[in-house]
């Protein structure tokens, strides 16, 4: 069957406009401010990358138009379970492969890694606080 | 999950696009749920009920076990 081309509706030309918006000015912030801080102007480059997250702010919270609605809502959760479950495959193996590496004398952990697998252990953290929070408002 | 929800929009000849601005939603969330992608939440459901005017089951099929519909 044929599908008839239709001019957008207005809600929809509308959101996709202020999700542009949204997402363009997030990405010129962060684009301007490492061109900036290449070019050696590192404080007007965190000046940009602000002006940009202040803007993506704006857009988000100044439109009365949804701006995501509950399949994108179920995307995100989808793929926020995703990477709680890559990170803690990350985490259960690193940890266990620093631990036994530096215990046998096999090499050095770095500065770097344990840094980063702390990193991990503090989002874990967070998710836990997170989960209780949104457990307790539920 | 199983629908009619295709079927019943071009009956009507709406656009995913005229759907979708009509329950609040966007155009890929209608097309998601025709193409059995995505299943509704039960408040789009019964927006999409109410909008065609008939039942969530005419609409939707969970294909629920003999046993649980009895």
């Amino acid at each position: 069957m044929t599908q008839v081309q239709r001019s957008p509706t207005p809600r929809l030309s509308r959101q996709r406009r202020y999700r542009r918006l949204l997402f363009g000015s997030i990405g010129a912030g962060v684009l301007a401010s490492l061109a900036l801080r290449f070019l050696d102007y590192p404080v007007l480059g965190e000046a940009v990358y602000w002006l940009g997250i202040v803007a993506a702010l704006v857009v988000w919270r100044g439109t009365d138009v949804a701006l995501f609605d509950e399949r994108d809502r179920s995307l995100e959760r989808r793929a926020s379970q995703l990477t709680m479950t890559v990170a803690a495959v990350v985490l259960v193996l690193g940890a266990s492969a620093a631990r036994l590496g530096a215990t046998l004398g096999l090499f050095e952990v770095s500065p770097f890694l344990s840094g980063a697998l702390y990193g991990y252990v503090g989002l874990f953290g967070l998710f836990a606080l997170c989960y209780l929070w949104v457990r307790a408002r539920t | 999950m199983k629908n009619g929800l295709r079927t019943r929009r071009e009956a009507a000849d709406l656009s995913q696009g005229e759907l979708a601005e009509a329950v609040g939603v966007t155009r890929q969330t209608i097309n998601a749920i025709e193409r059995e992608r995505y299943d509704p939440s039960l408040e789009l459901a019964f927006k999409l009920a109410a909008h065609f005017d008939c039942r969530v089951e005419d609409l939707f099929d969970p294909e629920l076990d003999a046993d649980l519909t009895a």
